[in-house]
């Protein structure tokens, strides 16, 4: 074993060609989709090929890139550094637009659990519609009540059996792609009392009777993402669409396909908050270069040079932190502790970063032009800290690995 | 004797902008669209004199002191903090000519804006430039003549301002000691008022660049004293904007406190976790020392203290109300969960809102700069402590 930081040709190429394409095409479109709500069909895509072109790693969870999985003989599974050349890519990638990164079509954050718990005929009709890259097709990932969000295992819609179907009744809400899905993997319960052992996972796709779309959220940040409210008024899904099927949930299984979704995803999420954070130094870091490096000295030279330098290393600390966690998983050592530091590292220093960025520049910072999008990533960076696990959450996750027999808080 | 309440009247006062301002807070979404508030809201709160608490009688205001401005302005952000922004006036335009005006200048420039119709006048203050002048210190917007030539950026009121209180370079020699203020009418040849900015909060300042061409300028008072006026200046409508943030601050954290009863996680609200009620007592601690730093700068000015204490005491107001102003705001959306994030509850926007006020009248770096300035007993220099390119640009 060595220490070493240098990336591989393949992921230095990767990491190049992201951060062109995020630069040239991402960055001069990325406050339009944000006043538009949407970014363009045509654009998205493109993208899309484009991601398959580049395979593995290209943009995180590519449908490609899960089929590639599935069908490859098994000594060529899964090129070893898979995890960490997702989060290289994603910096970049955030770096452009955060939006666009919640946007590529594909099986977006359904993938996981599909891949992870489905039987190989549910990964075949639940991947396979996204063979045609002609059209836009996504999947999503429906955990989140209206009053269970961190308490995933509180959750109380509903799920009985009725002969051949599955009757599912309740409400999903911040759901990320969610009407626009062709599929949604949708956690249930048998029966609350249960707690997590009567989880259920369902895949339940568009036009389903009884599944319908309530409000789309108005956010603060994100805003050419979709977030959807979901409703399952005696929802009638076949018992082919339970992930998994029955044998699965012999166990606390179910619950644990929401949760290993999390391992994998939180690294990644951690580094599009480092790519929003990073944008964010880059661009307080040439408006300082700009405004106050002048022939003759200026009063506020050394503060500033001292808020920027703080600013540079917590991105520095948090994506070290990130990359290791990513690492870990490609090395196929646990990582549920380090992936909940990254996120947490990273979601606070990408919202300092944001904080400080906008204080460097003063006035100017907050203010919207294209060229200019501080005040962008200052309403976008927020969330970072919030979804796929809150930080306080993120710090329940560590300290439970810290401390010893610590049962809950 | 040290007495932390406010005297009857005061508290009249401010009981009586309080339940104003819980409609300001029905209406802050809808202001927010508009980008303005609405006409009816400004003649309301013209009619309590809000606008003119702090002009003298001789130009038909209140003329009174800043404590009570500080209870009142707080109030007033409690219900929105950017509706504070939209009442006719302005807080800063004001202050302007109150501080580098003389009496008559007040008289004749201020009672257009106590007059009856005066919920439809707004002034401003063009200050800020966008970068420093490569050349040398000082401003790159001149002076010569009676006429002002140069480009203001960051200007609150802009485009709806009657009258401007602009700051020029009259000795290019000088370097920030070489600047003069002037009134400009907003409708006086060579003014040119760019488009608004859409900005990140407080959507309904209005803030714009304004163009002078050689446009026509009368000098604002005697030009006597001129950077001890200019600090104050900033000083006390720094204070303003403080006072303002204690009253986002307490909203946010008020909003937020009763969510985290609300609220249920794991079986219980979510301010039984430690982490969250820790988090909630710190923030209580926040909007407490602020307040209390506010008073105590407001009180000074109002008692004629020495003119360093006064100073010392705004610059710890400011710096301290603006950051604990933007804690409060970014902690409310932390507590709010997912929820936070969302536009139809109010905590996203006290977070953008708290970091536009940061960069309103006067920056903490700023403020900490004039504390410092004191306390080490250097000059206060306009070029060490305001905001100018070659600092920190504000909104004015
Ligand atoms: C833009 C966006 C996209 C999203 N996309 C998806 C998606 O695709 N699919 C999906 O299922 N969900 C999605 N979510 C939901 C997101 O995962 C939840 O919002 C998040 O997990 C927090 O849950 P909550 O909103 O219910 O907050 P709550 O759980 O109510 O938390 C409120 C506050 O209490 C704190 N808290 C809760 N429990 C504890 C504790 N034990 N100790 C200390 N503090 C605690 C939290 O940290 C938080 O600060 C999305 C959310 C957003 C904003």
């Amino acid at each position: 074993m060595t220490i070493e930081f240098t990336l591989s040709n393949r992921q230095r190429d990767l990491q190049a060609g992201v951060r062109s394409l995020a630069q040239s095409i991402v960055r001069p479109q990325s406050l339009r989709w944000d006043r538009e709500h949407a970014i363009d069909e045509d654009f998205l895509r493109n993208l899309a090929r484009m991601a398959t072109s580049m395979g593995h790693g290209g943009l995180g969870t590519s449908a490609s890139l899960m089929r590639q999985e599935e069908e490859a003989p098994a000594a060529e599974k899964k090129p070893k550094s898979q995890n960490l050349t997702t989060v290289l890519a994603s910096e970049e990638m955030a770096w452009g637009d955060a939006a666009l990164l919640l946007c590529v079509p594909g099986p977006g954050l359904g993938g996981p659990p599909v891949r992870a718990s489905g039987t190989p005929e549910q990964k075949k009709r639940f991947f396979g519609i996204f063979d045609d890259l002609t059209v836009l097709k996504w999947g999503a990932y429906a955990l989140t009540e209206p009053t269970a969000g961190s308490d995933v295992a509180g959750i109380r819609t509903s799920c009985r059996k009725d002969g051949k179907n599955w009757v599912i009744n309740g409400r999903k809400c911040f759901i990320t792609n969610g009407a626009r899905a062709s599929w949604n993997v949708v956690f249930a319960t048998v029966d609350p009392a249960l707690g997590r052992a009567g989880h259920r996972a369902f895949v339940v796709e568009k036009g389903t009777p009884g599944f319908s779309v309530g409000r789309i959220e108005d956010k603060m940040g994100l805003r050419a993402s979709e977030t959807a409210e979901l409703v399952f008024e005696d929802c009638r899904v076949p018992a082919d669409n339970l992930l998994g099927g029955e044998e699965k949930y012999v166990t606390k299984e179910g619950f644990m396909t929401a949760m290993k979704t999390f391992d994998n995803t939180r690294p990644i999420v951690a580094s599009m908050a480092i790519g929003i954070g990073r944008a964010a130094y880059e661009y307080a870091r040439d408006f300082v270069k700009d405004h106050y490096v002048l022939s003759r000295p200026i009063p506020r030279y050394a503060a500033i040079a001292e808020r920027l330098a703080r600013v540079g290393r917590g991105l520095a600390a948090a994506r070290m932190v990130t990359w290791r966690a990513a690492w870990l998983a490609d090395e196929g050592i646990e990582n549920a502790k380090e992936a909940s530091m990254a996120k947490a590292m990273a979601g606070q220093a990408a919202i300092r970063a944001c904080i400080d960025a906008i204080e460097i520049c003063g006035a100017e910072g907050s203010i919207q032009t294209d060229h200019a999008l501080l005040e962008k990533w200052f309403r976008d960076i927020k969330v970072y800290d919030i979804f796929e696990g809150t930080g306080q959450i993120q710090r329940i996750v560590i300290s439970k690995r810290l401390i010893s027999n610590l049962k809950s808080f | 004797m040290v007495a932390f309440r406010p005297s009857e009247d005061e508290t009249m006062m401010r009981d009586e902008v309080v339940s104003f301002a819980k409609t300001l807070r029905t209406d802050a979404r809808a202001f927010e669209k508009a980008r303005a508030v609405s006409e009816e809201t400004r003649r309301a709160a013209h009619g309590m004199g809000l606008g003119s608490l702090a002009i003298p009688a001789a130009a038909g205001g209140a003329g009174l002191g800043l404590v009570t401005q500080a209870l009142v302005e707080e109030a007033i952000a409690y219900g929105d903090p950017a509706a504070a922004f939209g009442l006719a006036g302005g807080a800063s335009f004001v202050r302007a000519v109150l501080e580098l005006g003389s009496e008559e200048d007040a008289a004749k420039i201020l009672s257009r804006y106590t007059a009856e119709d005066g919920f439809k006048r707004f002034g401003a203050v063009a200050w800020g430039e966008r970068k420093p002048n490569p050349e040398r210190a000082g401003f790159s917007t001149i002076a010569t003549g009676g006429k002002i030539t140069g480009q203001k950026s960051f200007v609150v009121n802009a485009s709806r301002a009657e009258t401007f209180v602009v700051f020029a370079q009259v000795d290019e020699t000088q370097g920030w000691d070489g600047i003069a203020a002037f009134v400009v009418d907003a409708d006086a040849p060579g003014v040119t008022v760019s488009p608004r900015a859409a900005t990140l909060g407080l959507e309904i300042a209005d803030v714009a660049d304004v163009k002078f061409e050689d446009a026509p300028a009368t000098k604002l008072g005697d030009g006597s004293a001129f950077t001890e006026k200019t600090i104050r200046f900033f000083a006390k409508t720094g204070l303003i904007m403080a006072a303002r943030a204690v009253g986002l601050a307490q909203a946010a954290f008020d909003v937020t406190r009763d969510y985290c009863d609300g609220r249920k996680a794991f079986g219980k609200p979510i301010g039984h976790f430690q982490a969250v009620a820790f988090n909630l007592a710190d923030r209580a601690m926040d909007v407490d020392a602020a307040r209390s730093l506010v008073w105590r700068a407001a009180e000074a000015w109002d008692r004629g203290a020495p003119e360093k204490e006064a100073l010392l005491y705004s610059a710890h107001a400011v710096s301290f109300a603006l950051e604990a102003a933007m804690r409060c705001g970014d902690d409310a959306v932390q507590l709010h969960g997912g929820s936070g994030f969302m536009r139809d509850y109010p905590v996203e926007k006290f977070m953008r809102d708290a970091k536009q006020l940061q960069l309103c009248v006067m920056t903490a770096e700023q403020a900490d700069q004039l504390a410092a300035a004191i306390e080490v007993g250097q000059p206060l220099s306009i070029g060490a402590i305001l905001p100018t390119p070659e600092t920190q640009t504000t909104l004015v």
